[in-house]
C-alpha cells in the first residue's frame, strides 16, 4: 500500500486516496470532525441521516433509493462516531467498481457526483430544511438514542466511559440524548449543517479503483463556494486516572452482570508508547491466548468472555465481562491479578513473541477489506503520522519485554463499573 | 485425483474442487492479490440434529438441546492443551461456530498457512472428552446462554421460531438451556462425534494466496481413506400451520422490536435450490428497500425506521422463512400492514420496473461478497452442505425474469402462515 495518494484540497481538507484494484466495489467516506460538545451533539448527529436520505435533485427517500439502486445497489451509509474528543459524523459510499458494471458507464463517478448531491446540495428553501424530513430524523435519532440499551454489553461499556470521563467531552454521548434532539428545528439544522462544511477538520478517503483524480477535482470544486474559516484541528486531552478508583454498580432486569474496568494512565506528562501499549493489551486480554482468556475464562470458568481494549486517542483501557453476580469479586480480583503480573513481568517470552505474532498477521490482513483500509488511513490522517500497516507492524515487532513491563505500570484502575440484576 | 476447476471469467474468480478418497469435500479459492488465507473445516451437524441413527443401529438415539454446540465448545481441547494454544505458535486467529445446521472451525492468517492447517485438521479429528474437561466447559456455556437470555435482538428470533414450528427443532435455541446442557456427558458427545464427525459428512474450503498444488499435497499426505458412516437424521412432520400468530416478551429496554416471520412449505429435507434463493432474494431486496411503497408507508407512518428494518431469508434442512424484522413503536399493526401489503402484492405481482431495478441492486451485493476471504469460504461451505454450486447463483440473477420472480412470491410471504414476535419494554 506504498502507492497511496494525498491531495490538500484546501483549509484543513484532505484528499487520501488508497489505489487498489482487486476488489469488486469501492468505497468513497467524508469524515468531518467537529469539537464534542453537549450541545451541538443531537444537532450534528442528525445532519447525516439528513443529507442521506434526500437532496435537491432526488428531493424524497424514495427517488434516491431508486437512484442508488440503478447504480447496482450502491449504497450511502450515514454515522456519527467519537473519536478522542472529537464528533466525527461520517457518510460513506459503496458502489460496484467500473469493470464489473455491465453497460460499462463510469459508476465511480457516479456515485461521486450523488455523494457531493448529498452533502453539498440538500433537500432545503430558504435557509431551511423541509419541516416533515427534520420531524422523521428527529424520531428517528430519538429512537437509535433509545436503542443504545438494547444490548447490555455495549450500555454497559458506554456507562462506564460516561463515568469515567463525566467531565471530559469523550463523556458525552455522541448522539446527544434525547431532550437535545427535541429542540432541533429546520433552521437550526441548515445552520448546523454549513457550520460542519465550513469549520469542521475533513478527511475524504478513497479506496479502490477509478481516477482519483477526477474525483479530487469534483470535490475541490464543491468546496470552492464554502467559506472555509475557523477551522477546528482534531483534538484530544489526557486526564490521568483519579487517585482512588470510582465503584459504581446500577441494576437493570438482567439475568446475567456485567463488569467494566476502566484504566487511565497515571501521568499524563509521561510518553505513551503505543506499540508498546498495544501489546501490553493483547497480552492480557487481546487475543484467545490471553491472560485473561486463558485465567478468568478456561482456568476458573468464570465466564464467557473476557477482554481488554485500547483506546489510543484517549490513553484509556477498558475491561470487560458478563458474569454471575456472586462472581463479580472474584473476577475483578482475578482480572487486576493478570495486571499484577504483567506489571511484575510474569509473563513468558514465548508468550509475549506469540502475541506480536498474533497482532502483526492481524495488521496484514488489513490491505484485503476495503472498510479496514479505510479506518486504518482515517485514523492516520487525523493524527497527521501516516504509516502502512506494515510499518506499524515494524514497530510492534521492536517491542521488548522492558517495553510491555513498562507500559503496564503506566496505567491505574479509574472506575470500577458493575451492571447487575434486580435479583426477581 | 484430479481437482475440477471451475472459472466465472465475468466475476473474475475461480476455484478448485476435489472430492478426495478420505470422503472430505476440498476447496481451494486461490485470491492472487491477497496476503490472507482463510481455512473453514464444517460438518453438517448443527442444532437441529438432535435424533439420529447410524445405518447399522435399530432406534434412533435423541441428544440434549445444546449438544452440536458444546460439542464445538469442547473440540477445541486436545491432551497437550486448547487450541488455540497451539495455533498461538502460528499467529493465526482461529474460532468455531454452531448455527441450526452445521458446526464449524476456522483459522485466517497472513503466514504459517500450512502449519494451522495442520493443527485444525488434527484437533478436530482427535476428541478428547474426560469427565473433568467437560463438567469445566459447563460454566462457560452456561454463561454463553445466560448473555443470550439478555439480548431482546436474539429472543425475538429465537421466540419467532418457536412459535412458527411446532416440531421441527428449528424451534430450539442453538445453545441449548441451562437445563438441557445438565444432561451433556462425554459418552454423548462421543456419540455425537463419531456419528457425525467423519470425513465424509466434512467440508475443507480455503481461500487466499496459496497454491492448489501445493495444498491439495499436503492435505493429500494428511488425510487417511475412511470408512463411510452413514447416519440417518430424524426429522419429525411439520405442518404448515404455525404454532400460534404472536408471541411477546418483555425485556428492560426502552424500545420494541419484532420479527414478522412467513412460513414456507416444505419438505422435510429440502434445501432452497439456487433459482429460490436468487428469486427470494430479489423480491426481498424489492420489499426491504426505502424504494418500496410499503416501506414508505411504514416509514411515513413513525412504524419502522431506516437504521433497524430489514428483510432476511432463513433456510435449512425442512424449514424457510421470510423475517422481516426491526424496531418499532407499534408492532402490531407494522405487522398488519405488511401483511396486508403481501394480500395485495399476492394478487398483483412485482411490478416490471421494480423488479429491474432490485435485480441490479441484488447484482451489486452478491458481487461484493468476492471482497472478502472470510465470506467467501463461508458461502462456499454454505453452498455445498445445501448442494448449491457457488459461481451458479450469479448466472441464475442474470436470467432471471419478472415471470419467475412473480410465480416464486406464490409459495412464499402467505399471511394466512405467518407470525408476529415481539419484545418490549416493563410497563410502568
Amino acid at each position: 500500500m506504498e502507492n497511496i495518494k494525498r491531495f490538500d484540497l484546501g483549509n484543513g481538507i484532505n484528499f487520501t486516496c488508497i489505489p487498489n484494484s482487486k476488489f469488486k466495489t469501492i468505497q468513497l467516506s467524508i469524515c468531518m470532525f467537529y469539537p464534542l460538545e453537549k450541545e451541538t451533539a443531537s444537532q450534528n448527529a442528525i445532519i447525516p441521516n439528513l443529507l442521506t436520505h434526500s437532496c435537491k435533485k432526488f428531493p424524497s427517500l424514495i427517488s434516491l433509493s431508486k437512484k442508488m439502486e440503478e447504480l447496482y445497489g450502491a449504497s450511502v451509509s450515514a454515522g456519527t462516531e467519537k473519536i478522542g474528543d472529537m464528533q466525527m459524523i461520517e457518510i460513506s459510499a459503496q458502489s460496484i467498481d467500473n469493470k464489473f458494471v455491465p453497460d460499462g458507464s463510469d459508476n465511480t463517478f457516479e456515485i461521486t457526483k450523488l455523494l457531493c448531491d448529498m452533502i453539498f446540495d440538500p433537500s432545503t428553501e430558504n435557509e431551511r430544511f423541509k419541516d416533515e424530513n427534520i420531524e422523521l430524523e428527529k424520531r428517528q435519532l430519538k429512537e437509535e438514542i433509545l436503542a443504545e440499551m438494547n444490548d447490555k454489553k455495549i450500555f454497559a461499556r458506554k456507562r462506564c466511559i460516561e463515568i469515567m470521563c463525566k467531565n471530559e467531552k469523550f463523556g458525552i454521548n455522541t448522539l446527544g440524548e434525547t431532550h437535545d434532539v427535541d429542540k432541533i428545528d429546520a433552521v437550526s439544522s441548515f445552520k448546523a449543517w454549513r457550520n460542519l462544511l465550513s469549520r469542521s477538520h475533513i478527511e475524504i478517503i478513497l479506496v479502490g479503483s477509478g481516477a482519483y483524480a477526477k474525483i479530487a477535482d469534483e470535490f475541490k470544486s464543491k468546496f470552492k463556494d464554502i467559506n472555509r474559516t475557523d477551522v477546528f484541528e482534531y483534538y484530544s486531552e489526557i486526564i490521568p486516572a483519579r487517585e482512588v478508583p470510582a465503584e459504581i454498580t446500577e441494576q437493570k432486569n438482567i439475568v446475567q452482570c456485567k463488569l467494566v474496568l476502566g484504566f487511565k494512565i497515571k501521568n499524563k506528562y509521561e510518553k505513551i508508547d503505543y506499540p508498546a501499549m498495544k501489546v501490553m493489551n493483547a497480552l492480557l486480554g487481546g487475543t484467545p491466548q490471553s491472560k485473561l482468556f486463558v485465567n478468568v475464562r478456561e482456568k476458573l470458568s468464570l465466564c464467557y468472555y473476557c477482554s481488554s481494549r485500547y483506546l489510543k486517542q484517549k490513553k484509556v483501557m477498558l475491561i470487560e465481562s458478563g458474569v454471575e453476580e456472586k462472581n463479580i469479586r472474584k473476577a475483578k480480583k482475578q482480572i487486576l491479578e493478570q495486571i499484577k503480573d504483567i506489571k511484575l513481568g510474569n509473563f513468558s517470552d514465548v508468550d509475549l513473541e506469540n502475541t506480536k505474532l498474533f497482532i502483526t498477521q492481524g495488521l496484514g490482513k488489513i490491505g484485503d477489506s476495503l472498510s479496514s483500509i479505510g479506518s486504518w488511513y482515517l485514523a492516520q490522517s487525523i493524527e497527521k503520522n501516516i504509516i502502512s500497516p506494515e510499518e506499524h507492524a515494524e514497530e510492534i515487532n521492536a517491542v521488548t519485554r522492558e517495553d510491555v513491563i513498562r507500559s503496564a505500570n503506566q496505567i491505574e484502575l479509574d472506575t470500577v463499573y458493575t451492571l447487575s440484576g434486580k435479583g426477581e | 485425483m484430479n481437482p475440477k476447476h471451475v472459472v466465472s471469467k465475468s466475476l473474475g474468480e475461480e476455484y478448485y474442487y476435489l472430492k478426495h478418497p478420505s470422503g472430505l469435500g476440498i476447496y481451494i479459492h486461490p485470491k492472487k492479490d491477497y496476503s490472507s488465507n482463510y481455512a473453514i473445516l464444517g460438518t453438517n451437524f448443527g442444532s437441529i440434529n438432535n435424533k439420529f441413527r447410524l445405518k447399522n443401529e435399530k432406534s434412533f438415539t435423541e441428544v440434549p438441546d445444546g449438544i452440536a454446540h458444546y460439542l464445538e465448545h469442547k473440540i477445541f481441547e486436545t491432551p497437550e492443551g486448547d487450541a488455540f494454544s497451539l495455533f498461538a505458535k502460528t499467529g493465526a486467529s482461529a474460532n468455531a461456530y454452531t448455527s441450526f445446521e452445521k458446526t464449524a472451525f476456522l483459522f485466517s492468517c497472513t503466514d504459517n498457512f500450512e502449519k494451522s492447517l495442520n493443527i485444525l485438521l488434527d484437533f478436530v479429528s482427535s476428541p478428547y472428552f474426560t469427565p473433568e474437561n467437560v463438567e469445566k466447559e459447563r460454566g462457560i456455556i452456561c454463561q454463553e446462554i445466560k448473555m443470550y437470555e439478555d439480548s431482546p435482538d436474539w429472543k425475538v428470533f429465537i421466540n419467532l421460531l418457536g412459535a412458527m414450528y411446532k416440531s421441527h427443532p428449528i424451534n430450539k435455541d442453538i445453545a441449548g438451556s441451562v437445563e438441557s446442557i445438565s444432561k451433556i456427558t462425554p459418552e454423548l458427545l462421543y456419540k455425537c462425534y463419531d456419528s457425525f464427525y467423519n470425513l465424509h459428512n466434512m467440508t475443507l474450503c480455503m481461500v487466499g494466496n496459496m497454491d492448489p498444488d501445493k495444498i491439495f499435497t499436503i492435505v493429500n499426505k494428511k488425510l487417511n481413506y475412511s470408512m463411510p458412516v452413514e447416519v440417518e437424521r430424524y426429522f419429525p412432520d411439520e405442518p404448515h400451520d404455525v404454532v400460534k400468530n404472536y408471541v411477546s416478551q418483555n425485556f428492560d429496554i426502552k424500545s420494541s422490536m419484532f420479527n414478522l416471520g412467513f412460513k414456507e412449505n416444505i419438505l422435510p429435507f429440502h434445501r432452497a435450490t439456487n433459482e429460490e434463493l436468487v428469486y427470494t432474494d430479489i423480491m426481498l431486496s424489492y420489499f426491504s428497500s426505502p424504494s418500496s411503497e410499503m416501506y414508505n408507508k411504514l416509514l411515513n407512518e413513525g412504524l419502522i425506521n431506516t437504521a433497524t428494518f430489514s428483510g432476511e431469508y432463513l433456510e435449512g434442512p425442512g424449514y424457510a422463512s421470510v423475517i422481516f424484522s426491526g424496531e418499532s413503536k407499534d408492532p402490531e399493526k407494522t405487522s398488519e400492514i405488511i401483511r396486508d401489503y403481501m394480500r395485495k402484492i399476492h394478487e398483483n405481482g412485482l411490478d416490471r420496473e421494480a423488479f429491474e431495478r432490485a435485480k441490479k441492486a441484488v447484482y451489486g451485493r452478491s458481487l461484493s461478497v468476492f471482497n472478502n476471504v472470510k465470506n467467501i469460504a463461508n458461502l462456499t461451505l454454505e453452498f455445498d452442505f445445501s448442494g448449491k454450486e457457488l459461481f451458479e447463483y450469479m448466472y441464475i440473477l442474470q436470467d432471471a425474469t419478472l415471470e419467475k420472480v412473480n410465480n416464486r412470491l406464490k409459495k412464499e410471504l402467505d399471511p394466512n402462515y405467518s407470525s408476529l414476535s415481539v419484545v418490549k419494554p416493563y410497563e410502568k
